[in-house]
Parts: C-alpha cells; sequence; structure tokens
C-alpha cells in the first residue's frame, strides 16, 4: 500500500501540520492516502473573503518533494516553475491564504471577475462578500 | 560582383581571430573548402565545427574570462552560461557593476548563510540529519544533503537545458549551481545529458551558428558576419540554406521557398486536379475520373449510378446528347474546370521540370558515390593514370550536383516570375534554356563519354576526353554562377547592352544577333 512507503519527509511535515497548524489552516491526510489531504483555509480578516470556510484537496505526487503539490487551478508562481523542494504544505497553504488578502488580477482564474475587479473594485469587493457569504459559510 | 576581395578579407580576420591565441593549427573547426580546388580561395564564408571544436572554444572563453575578471573557472562558467556566451557583454557589464552582474547571474562572492556551530544539520529537503561535512552547498551555503542534490539536479537535467542556470534550492537564494557540484552529484547519464545541453548553449547563444538540419548530424555551421550567400554545406555532405535551414536554394530567395513547399503540399493543388480532371457523380457528387474509352459510367459501390460522362444524365433515359445546349447550367462548371485546368497545366509544367531536376541530382549524387567506391581505381589502371589525376572526374559530378539545384530553383523562380513582365520572362527564359542545354551536355560528357574508358584500355583518347570534360566542367560552372548572379539581382540586367529589344515583336535579342531570332525581320536602331 501507498502508505507504508511514505518518506520520512511526508511523515515530518504532516505531524507537524497536525501539531502545531498554521493560523487560520488546517490540512489533514486522507486514511486511505496520506499523500491526499483535506484542506480548509479561513478567510483572512478585513479581506472580502472573511468568515467564508475554503476546502481545498491536496494531493502529493509520488516525485514530491521534486516536484509540487497539486492542487485545483490556482494561478501561483510556486504550484508550477518556482516550486523548490525545499519549500513545503504549509508554505504553499499560506501562500494561498496570501493571495486571498490580495487577489492577483492580472492572473486570473475567471475572466470575467478579473475585468469587473478592475473596473469597479467596490462593487466586486461586495460580490465577494455575498458569494462568501452565501457559498463558504461553512453551512 | 567585387566582394570576393572582401570575401578574402574576410577569412583572413577570421583565421586572426580565432586561431592566434592557441597554437594548434587546425584551430576551432576545419574551413569548409569546397572540394573544386579552384574555389577554395573565395569560398570560406562559413565554419563547419564538431563538438570537440566547440568545446575547445567553450574552454578558451572560460579561460578568458577567469583570467580576466580573476575568478575560478566554475564561476566563468556560471557567467558565460548566464551571458549566452557573449564574451563582450559579460566583460563590459562586469566592469561596469560588478555586483549587479553578480545577483543577475546568482554568482555569490562569498557565502551569505553560517551555520550553528553544531556537528549535525536537518536537511530542509528530506528532513533527516546529517554530519556537515556530508552536505554539499552551492556558492551562498544552504547545505542539503546529497541524496537531495542529486534529485533535485537528476530532475532539473530531466526537465530540459534550464538545468544549466540551476539555483539553489533554498526559495529566494537564488545561488546558481556550478557546473563542479553537476559532475560531483549525478550519475554517468545525467552528467553526459547536461554536457550536451552544455555544448548547445554555446550553438544557440551564438546569432551567427547554428545546427546542421540533416538527420543525425552532430554538426553546428558558423556563418561569416557579412556574407551575402546563406547556402552552406556541412561536413556531413548536407547542404542547406543557414537562413531558412531548407535545402539549399540559390538563386531563389527563402521567402520563395517557403512558398513553393507550401504550395508543393497544399491540397488546393490537388483540388485543381479534381476539378481540372474528373467530374462530380451526378447522384453522389463523388468525383470520378474515365479510365475507360466509352462514355457510359458506373459509379463507385455504394451508389451506382449510371449516367452519361458527356451530359451527366441518367443513362437509362438517356438515348442521345450530341444536341448543342446553348442554355445549359453545365456551362460554368466547364468555364471554371477549363480555369482549372490552365492553372494546374501552368503550375505542373515548373513542378515536373523542378521535381525532374530533383531527382537528376539524387541520381547524380548515387553515380558520383558509385564512380568513387568502384570505378576510379579501375579507370586507373586502365588508362594508366594515377587517381590523383583523375580528380576533373569527380570535379565534374560534384558540378553536376551542384548545377541540377540551380537548375531545380530556376522552376520555382520562373514559376514565380510576374506573366506580364515580357522582357525579363524571355531574358530568363533564355538564360534557363542555356542552362539547361549546357548542363545536358557536361551530363551526357561524364555518364555517356565516360563508359568508353571504363570499359577498355584506351589510352590514346583518353587526354582528349579530359580536357574536353574538365573544359565542360569549368565552362558550365561559369555560366551556372553567372546565372545565379543574375537571378539574384531580379534580372537586372535587361537594360544593359547585352540585349536587345525587337521593335516589330518586341521579342528580346542577344547584342550580337542581326535580326530578331522571332520574327526574322532585322534590328531597327533608335536614332
Amino acid at each position: 500500500m501507498a502508505n507504508s512507503n511514505l518518506p520520512r519527509r511526508i511523515i515530518k511535515e504532516t505531524q507537524r501540520l497536525l501539531s502545531e497548524p498554521a493560523p487560520g489552516i488546517s490540512a489533514s491526510p486522507s486514511e486511505e492516502n496520506m499523500r491526499y489531504f483535506n484542506v480548509m483555509i479561513l478567510g483572512p480578516s478585513q479581506s472580502p473573503y472573511e468568515g467564508g470556510v475554503f476546502k481545498l484537496e491536496l494531493f502529493l505526487p509520488e516525485e514530491y518533494p521534486m516536484a509540487a503539490p497539486k492542487l485545483g487551478r490556482i494561478c501561483l508562481d510556486i504550484l508550477k516553475d518556482k516550486w523548490s523542494p525545499a519549500l513545503q504544505i504549509r508554505t504553499v497553504l499560506l501562500s494561498i491564504q496570501a493571495l486571498l488578502s490580495a487577489p492577483n488580477p492580472d492572473d486570473p482564474l475567471s475572466e470575467n471577475i478579473a475585468k469587473h475587479w478592475k473596473a469597479n473594485e467596490t462593487e466586486a469587493v461586495e460580490t465577494a462578500k455575498e458569494w462568501t457569504h452565501l457559498y463558504a459559510s461553512g453551512e | 560582383m567585387d566582394s570576393e576581395d572582401n570575401m578574402d578579407d574576410f577569412s583572413y580576420e577570421y583565421e586572426y581571430e580565432y586561431d592566434d591565441d592557441d597554437d594548434d593549427d587546425d584551430g576551432n573547426g576545419v574551413y569548409n573548402e569546397d572540394s573544386n580546388e579552384t574555389t577554395t580561395i573565395h569560398r570560406k564564408k562559413y565554419i563547419v565545427l564538431n563538438k570537440d571544436d566547440i568545446q575547445q572554444r567553450q574552454e578558451d572563453d572560460i579561460t578568458k574570462i577567469s583570467s580576466l575578471l580573476s575568478i575560478t573557472r566554475v564561476s566563468a562558467t556560471i557567467l558565460l552560461l548566464h551571458y549566452k556566451w557573449s564574451v563582450n557583454k559579460l566583460q563590459d557589464d562586469w566592469f561596469a557593476d560588478e555586483e549587479k552582474v553578480r545577483t543577475a547571474a546568482g554568482l555569490f562572492e562569498k557565502p551569505i548563510v553560517h551555520y550553528q556551530s553544531s556537528n549535525k544539520v536537518t536537511c530542509a529537503i528530506c528532513f533527516e540529519e546529517y554530519t556537515r561535512s556530508r552536505m554539499p552547498a552551492a556558492g551562498c551555503g544552504h547545505l542539503f544533503c546529497v541524496s537531495c542534490w542529486n534529485s533535485y539536479i537528476s530532475t532539473s537535467i530531466k526537465d530540459g537545458s534550464g538545468c544549466l542556470m540551476l539555483r539553489c534550492p533554498d526559495p529566494p537564494c537564488g545561488a546558481t549551481v556550478g557546473e563542479d557540484m553537476i559532475n560531483r552529484l549525478v550519475s554517468e547519464d545525467g552528467k553526459e545529458k547536461y554536457s550536451r545541453y552544455f555544448i548547445g548553449s554555446y550553438v544557440e547563444g551564438n546569432q551567427t551558428m547554428k545546427w546542421c538540419p540533416g538527420a543525425g548530424c552532430g554538426y553546428a555551421v558558423e556563418l561569416a558576419v557579412d556574407t551575402e550567400s546563406y547556402d552552406v554545406s556541412c561536413n556531413c555532405t548536407f547542404s542547406f540554406c543557414w537562413n531558412c535551414t531548407e535545402d539549399a536554394h540559390r538563386p531563389v530567395d527563402c521567402s520563395t521557398v517557403s512558398k513553393w513547399t507550401l504550395k508543393n503540399k497544399d491540397e488546393s493543388e490537388n483540388v485543381n486536379w479534381i476539378l481540372a480532371n474528373s467530374k462530380a457523380c451526378p447522384k453522389c457528387k463523388r468525383p470520378i475520373q474515365k479510365n475507360q474509352g466509352c462514355s457510359h459510367m458506373t459509379c463507385r459501390y455504394p451508389c451506382k449510378f449510371q449516367f452519361c460522362w458527356l451530359c451527366l444524365s441518367d443513362w437509362s433515359n438517356h438515348p442521345t446528347c450530341n444536341r448543342y445546349d446553348g442554355t445549359g447550367k453545365n456551362k460554368e462548371i466547364e468555364r471554371k474546370r477549363k480555369m482549372a485546368k490552365k492553372l494546374l497545366d501552368r503550375y505542373s509544367h515548373y513542378y515536373e521540370r523542378w521535381a525532374a531536376n530533383h531527382s537528376s541530382r539524387k541520381k547524380a549524387i548515387v553515380d558520383l558515390n558509385i564512380m568513387q567506391t568502384e570505378h576510379m581505381e579501375n579507370l586507373s589502371n586502365k588508362q594508366c593514370t594515377p587517381e590523383t589525376q583523375l580528380t576533373f572526374i569527380t570535379d565534374a559530378w560534384l558540378q553536376i550536383i551542384e548545377c541540377r539545384r540551380v537548375l531545380k530553383w530556376t522552376y520555382a523562380y520562373g514559376y514565380y516570375l510576374p506573366e506580364d513582365e515580357d522582357v525579363k520572362r524571355q531574358l530568363f527564359e533564355f538564360l534557363q534554356g542555356q542552362a539547361e542545354s549546357g548542363l545536358e551536355r557536361l551530363h551526357e560528357c561524364a555518364e555517356k563519354d565516360l563508359q568508353v574508358y571504363l570499359n577498355a584500355e584506351h589510352i590514346k583518347g583518353f587526354d582528349a576526353f579530359r580536357i574536353k570534360l574538365a573544359g565542360l566542367t569549368r565552362v558550365t560552372k561559369d555560366y551556372f554562377e553567372n546565372l545565379v548572379q543574375a537571378l539574384e539581382n531580379g534580372l537586372s540586367d535587361v537594360d544593359t547592352d547585352r540585349w536587345w529589344s525587337c521593335t516589330h515583336c518586341t521579342y528580346f535579342n542577344q547584342m550580337s544577333a542581326a535580326d530578331c531570332k522571332m520574327c526574322i525581320l532585322p534590328r531597327i536602331i533608335p536614332q
């Protein structure tokens, strides 16, 4: 089974994530596959996402840490060409949290939302707050 | 053209520039010499380099930079890779702002991290503890264990040439991993790949150098800076245009070649052919080509419709169709078909001749090879002539190969020559015709006349044959060289005093002709 041959690095990272979680971030491995993590990131305070709970799935490929962890479609340089084996799951999740505090409309997943953000930030922030309340309030 | 002197100057400078600082006289690469001895002097417009030549040049550059900037060879290599081997730019930048160059290239003067004096350090990649002495670091001092370094570098080498500028795994650090660490920490296989990228970086970073596109060829070709011709011939015998890396194609330019190549591949010519030579089945619309004499057509399974080839109506109620129907709706289709046929005929004319010369050239290459491997020794014995004195035969064949290539491309040239430029077209066709008959004469002499001497001991006529073949080779060579120049100049000689245009029929005559070759009327010289 995949779990039996888990590299020491992954075991240590997992232990540390569970024993000293970063503020506003929780990551726990799935029971069947220790390379598969369920992640929750709290919307940073004073951001439109405050009060929201954002769920992610993270997977450590066979080549990890030489290759980056696999996450959904997130435009983050350290998940692509800027990945380094000296980075960790924790650093990746902190970067994502930071992205929620300071979204980058120049590198968007949704072109329309980025346009809206650039044209009328106040309005876009309102929409983000609304959607956070509607879809990410954790209920 | 008076540029031959310049060519000489160039080759001289070239030799000076690259060979003066090392004493091995084979230098860094061999000047390509046309095997025809008479042309070697002004043909040194490019150099063919093999792997060793390139490595030698890299070594020389590293030595130069290392001593000039007083840095280690490893550091010099990092800088040169960062500067894509531009020695001059590197020097300028370095002496203008050393710090800036160091930062950009990731070359650290001294380590930026220092570990506590404790003997054990945790590797930040695998989280295992190791004694410090067993943990290498790049110039920055960030320690990682040997096994993680190995994986890190190997992964990067697998990913491509980016490994040449690999940085320390510590994210913000940016120190470049030098060649010494690569050699110390990765497998033989990885080292070999790295070395390939390393050599490649020199060719790819150099604006005047390209890899030969010949199949499986590992040579690179360096072009002289101000050369006018891009046609080069690699040591692997592949001739190509240095600019577009297609087959050599003087006298036509690269854009004509790409147009012509595209056209030859283009489906549209097939469409034209189908339009011109076939008719659509009136029922299933599939194109049909008539392959038997009678007009009773039967379409293929599953359609099986039977119709008349001439009027396309159902065969079963088709007594005759000989009566002319002026209002027929087929008239437009017929007009289009004729138009397409005309265009296609024109294209086929040029394409057939282009292709014929292409295969003729290929055959000549094979023939030359047979000549060299099978016949030369035999001929030498039969005619009591040393092989060294039979080079005129090889020269002739090389000339034939070159001429077939030129002639081939004149057909692409002709195809794109505007049809309304009558004077140019006439001149072009005249020159091309002369070239063709000249080449045929040479080709025949080298192919047929020679047979006699291969088969029998025929010492008497052999000297005359030598004079004839060598003479034909020289004349044809001169003619083709002039032809190439004339075509490359866009036939701008049209207005010179070598030609006169007939006032009666506008035909373009050679100056020596007193009467027009076309309408036989005498030349009238305007007052």
